[in-house]
């Protein structure tokens, strides 16, 4: 099974969203959803980078590397507007299904 | 990320990978940075290699990626089996090699366009009509049946042609030219090259839109009689004769003894208007006046209104759609025709036609090129059977190899992966093959070229150049061999199933009946059977032709020409040359006879003439000669049924006063005899002949047949002239041994009688036939180099493929061996084998053999293409083939030893 699909697809949703907030590097990312999701999430490196160059590559993210503050080259990431529009799209998408399974199983009950 | 960055990925391996590692090793230190143990750290971010990996591929063209791999993967297994490989690469060499020669001759002289700018923007004009136009005394180029019953002709008379270039405005330029035939052309006063001069309008050059290497083109007052005569040389001719230096404009060279000044020197790569005829000589239309001298007639030939010789190219002006230039130019060309009453009052006027210009004139005759559409046909099928082999060759290692697709496939690789591996590892062997084969290619078009040009003069080449078109045909060549030669391995290898081949015996199973193998050898004799039948049936055919009975002895008989009216005589000072060379000629030792003809048999020509015979109507349609009522003219000198050894039959020959003018009295030959008079004697019968003011003319005798303008029985009833030479001299000669040893002897008693004219051709009569077939010599040669190529790759492939059988059959043929056979029943055992593989080859190959011979069938003499002996000989070849190709596998499986067999494995 791919790690991916621990995040039941939902990686490509997080991370638009979270660059919504500002450009991050992987590892902020990868931090940022644990800890919010009180590390009931994880999110692995081995998904985590070839997703974020695939959606370099798909146009939906920029690509950078900057400074840290503590002055390291880091791989910042940030929204392209192809990548807003994706993220909007994607967005509620999710929350009409969601919503459509929490109906289903409180139906069913 | 552009296709560039992601292209740039995929070659290149470094820049890359440093980045992805930067960037994980920024994320392991951030783990570590927030207070995880170095180890933790490593364990969370799990196989860094891997992820790269999986990172990366998202930024690289993925097929590409994989497909690099499989081209390495590939050029490993060729140091493997480099013995193989170089087998599999000289194979497709020769095969991709004789196509890519053939297609580049076929490109030169049937599909590329013209060497000058937007050739398709050029249009050739002709004219139809419904009869020959009344008035005309000459079309030069052609004049023939034309759809509708109506009838085309080529050129244009010169002061038509002068207004309609002046006067019309719906095409950009209108351009006129015209080959007339060879001049003497001569430098330095060095003995003259018989060169046929280009006479072309001053706009030619920039109308097809071509500059001059050298110098500059004509100017409009160049193009107008009574003009300093100016020409134009061809590259070649400046980079041969003139030896290439800059001085050559200003230098005056003699056409025809008439001095003319080298104005400019064409581009490199242009022969002309029409292909495989190179012009190195380009003058003024105007010039032809003063080159021409006027024996016979007032006017000199070049400005004779009814001797319709110029041709016609017009370039389109842009914008202007070409059915309306069309009828524009039609219809001043019949407002023209009419002003200056250029046809007969009455007869109906000419209507232009505009023709595809983009390749030029023709000029390859329609026999040369369905010869070499013949010749694209039989490479073909040598590229077919080079495949057939090289797909045996690879599908043994295949099998060979068939536990590694095996395992490829267990450990999860697609079939799809595999065949795509496959496939691609043969296009790395088909590249190399490509390329050699392209060298062999221009080697081989060079020699084809040489044949083609084998008894004709310096004028019959092809621009042969290494172009893109053969580049991308040879690229295209090499694509559809690889999937026809790696399709079957590489399925094979897609579809090796995974248990039998990780199972320890994977070879006795492996072993099974080789189906595929076998049909493939199949295929190879099948197409070995049609290459020899269509060699055979060839070779044959010329050799028929060599042979045919024309008539007369063709040993020990040569022509001489000399040509006095480029040297200026009159008719009357010719005529006295002649007899006074006669009398020279006949005094040469080793020259038993001498005497003159008009044209010389079997050189390639022929005069032919209407015959309307008094009180019998024979109808001229639309002006072409009814072929009922057609004969071929020649005309004969004094003693030359005698010269050539052609018997009288009835009546008497040519006598003195036969040759005087006027004198209205014919020999003619047995079929014009039994045609024209079947039951009559021929002899005294009198018809007319030639123009209104002639007299008419009286049969004085009947000469057996013999071979004019063709070595084919389609002969014609021909009827001879008392030969009064005017311009060209063609002397016969008989004699005692090789003509082609009197050549010098010849020239200087020509010399002792007028050192001022020189021999201009010296043609035994064997090198005039060998020219006539020269077509047949250049089929026949290929048709055999491919036949001895088949032969040898058939054997080749079968006996590789009963070596391979008996290989894998060891252990059975030790099993009967040891149950008591005998070795002369294993011989006999592989040679049944291989009999009956040649048998199926046979049975495939009888179908294809004669449909080549049909399309043979205009090509052959005295022959059916299902000739029993060539079938036969085909038949008996193939058989040779299975018997010796079975004798080393054979040999070697009788001496399998039994208990060495059995302890194998």
């Amino acid at each position: 099974m791919s790690k991916a699909d621990k995040l039941h697809g939902a990686l490509e949703l997080l991370v638009l969203k979270i660059l919504r907030r500002g450009p991050n590097h992987g590892f902020a990312l990868a931090a940022f959803i644990e800890q919010n999701s009180d590390d009931i999430l994880q999110v692995e490196a081995g998904s985590l980078y070839p997703a974020l160059h695939r959606m370099t590559e798909e146009g939906l993210l920029k690509a950078e590397w900057q400074r840290t503050e503590a002055g390291r080259r880091a791989r910042v990431y940030s929204l392209t507007t192809k990548g807003k529009k994706k993220l909007a799209a994607e967005e509620s998408k999710w929350h009409a299904v969601a919503s459509a399974v929490v109906k289903v199983l409180q139906t069913a009950e | 990320m552009g296709w560039w960055s992601r292209l740039r990925r995929t070659f290149d391996r470094g820049e890359h990978r440093a980045e992805i590692d930067e960037e994980l090793q920024f994320h392991l230190d951030m783990e570590m940075a927030s207070g995880r143990a170095p180890r933790e750290a490593h364990l969370r971010l799990g196989n860094s290699t891997r992820i790269a990996e999986e990172t990366r591929a998202m930024g690289t063209i993925q097929w590409m990626l994989s497909a690099l791999q499989d081209a390495r993967f590939g050029l490993r297994q060729i140091r493997r089996t480099p013995m193989l490989v170089l087998a599999v690469v000289l194979s497709l060499a020769i095969g991709i090699g004789a196509n890519s020669a053939v297609f580049s001759l076929v490109d030169a002289a049937l599909l590329r366009p013209l060497p000058v700018e937007d050739p398709s923007a050029l249009r050739i004009v002709e004219w139809t009509n419904t009869e020959f136009p009344k008035g005309l005394t000459n079309i030069n180029g052609s004049f023939g049946p034309y759809a509708g019953g109506r009838v085309k002709g080529s050129s244009v008379g010169p002061s038509l042609y002068r207004t309609m270039a002046r006067e019309q405005s719906s095409v950009a330029a209108w351009i006129g030219a015209a080959n007339t035939g060879s001049a003497a052309i001569s430098l330095d006063g060095a003995p003259p090259d018989q060169l046929a001069p280009l006479y072309v309008s001053g706009n030619f050059f920039d109308g097809l839109g071509i500059r001059p290497a050298l110098g500059r083109p004509f100017l409009a007052s160049e193009d107008r009689v009574g003009s300093e005569p100016v020409v134009i040389v061809s590259h070649r001719y400046w980079k041969g004769r003139l030896g290439g230096r800059e001085d050559v404009l200003g230098k005056v060279v003699r056409i025809n003894n008439v001095p003319a000044r080298i104005v400019g020197v064409a581009p490199q790569d242009f022969f002309g208007l029409q292909p495989g005829i190179w012009i190195d000589v380009y003058a003024p239309l105007a010039a032809r006046v003063a080159f021409s001298s006027a024996p016979g007639s007032t006017k000199p030939r070049g400005e004779i209104d009814s001797d319709w010789w110029v041709r016609q190219i017009v370039r389109l002006k842009p914008g202007v759609a070409e059915d309306t230039a069309r009828a524009e130019v039609a219809a001043l060309f019949r407002h023209v025709v009419d002003a200056q009453s250029a046809v007969e009052s009455g007869s109906p006027v000419p209507e232009l036609i505009f023709l595809p210009g983009a390749r030029g004139l023709e000029s390859l005759s329609s026999r040369d090129a369905s010869a070499l559409r013949i010749m694209l046909l039989l490479v073909g099928m040598l590229l077919l059977l080079v495949c057939a082999n090289v797909a045996n060759l690879l599908l043994s290692r295949s099998v060979g190899r068939m536990h590694e697709s095996s395992v490829r496939l267990a450990l999860g690789a697609s079939a799809g992966r595999v065949f795509r591996q496959h496939l691609i590892e043969s296009a790395v062997l088909a590249i190399p093959g490509g390329a050699v084969g392209l060298g062999l290619g221009i080697a081989l078009a060079q020699t084809i070229h040489y044949l083609f040009q084998a008894g004709r003069d310096a004028s019959n080449a092809f621009a042969l150049s290494l172009d893109l078109r053969t580049l991308v045909f040879t690229a295209a060549l090499c694509a559809i061999a690889t999937f026809l030669f790696g399709l079957a391995p590489a399925l094979r290898a897609a579809r090796s199933g995974t248990r039998d081949a990780l199972q320890a015996q994977s070879r006795s199973i492996a072993a099974g009946r080789l189906r595929l193998p076998r049909l493939l050898v199949a295929f190879q004799l099948a197409l070995c059977l049609t290459a020899l039948v269509a060699g055979g049936l060839l070779i044959r055919s010329l050799d028929n032709l060599q042979n045919s009975d024309i008539g007369f002895d063709r040993e020990n008989l040569a022509y001489i020409t000399v040509n006095p009216s480029q040297a200026g005589y009159t008719a009357e000072r010719t005529a006295l040359y002649t007899e006074q060379a006669l009398r020279a000629l006949s005094q040469v030792p080793g020259v038993t006879r001498a005497s003159t003809v008009q044209i010389r048999p079997l050189s390639g020509n022929a005069n032919a003439a209407g015959i309307k015979i008094g009180g019998r109507e024979t109808t001229l349609a639309s002006g072409l000669f009814d072929p009922k009522a057609l004969s071929l003219v020649n005309a004969a000198g004094p003693g030359y049924f005698e010269t050539m050894g052609i018997p009288l039959l009835a009546g008497r020959s040519f006598g003195e006063r036969d040759f005087l003018p006027r004198s209205g009295k014919l020999i003619v030959d047995e079929r014009f005899a039994r045609h024209f008079f079947p039951n009559e004697n021929a002899v005294g019968q009198r018809f007319h002949l030639g123009g209104p003011d002639e007299p008419d003319s009286e049969i004085v005798g009947v000469v057996a047949n013999s071979a004019y303008n063709s070595l084919r029985d389609e002969a014609f009833p021909t009827l001879f002239s008392p030969y009064r030479p005017d311009d060209v001299v063609n002397f016969v000669i008989r004699t005692t041994g090789d003509p082609a040893q009197l050549a010098e002897a010849v020239g200087r008693a020509l010399a002792g009688v007028d050192a001022t004219l020189p021999v201009v051709q010296f043609h035994t009569q064997t090198a005039l036939i060998n020219r006539l077939l020269r077509t047949e010599w250049m089929l026949s040669f290929l048709a055999g180099a491919f036949g001895i190529i088949a032969v040898l790759l058939a054997a080749i492939g079968l006996a590789g493929l009963l070596a391979y059988a008996i290989s894998r059959r060891t252990r059975e043929i030790g099993v009967r061996m040891a149950l008591g056979a005998s070795a002369q029943n294993t011989v006999r055992m592989v040679l049944a084998d291989s009999l009956k593989l040649a048998a199926v080859g046979v049975l495939l190959g009888l179908p294809c053999a004669f449909a080549v011979g049909a399309l043979l069938k205009s090509f052959l003499y005295n022959l059916e293409p299902l000739d029993p002996a060539t079938a036969t000989l085909a038949l008996a070849g193939v058989v040779a083939i299975a018997i010796a190709a079975a004798c080393g596998p054979a040999v070697r499986a009788a001496n399998i030893n039994p208990n060495n067999a059995l302890r194998e494995e």
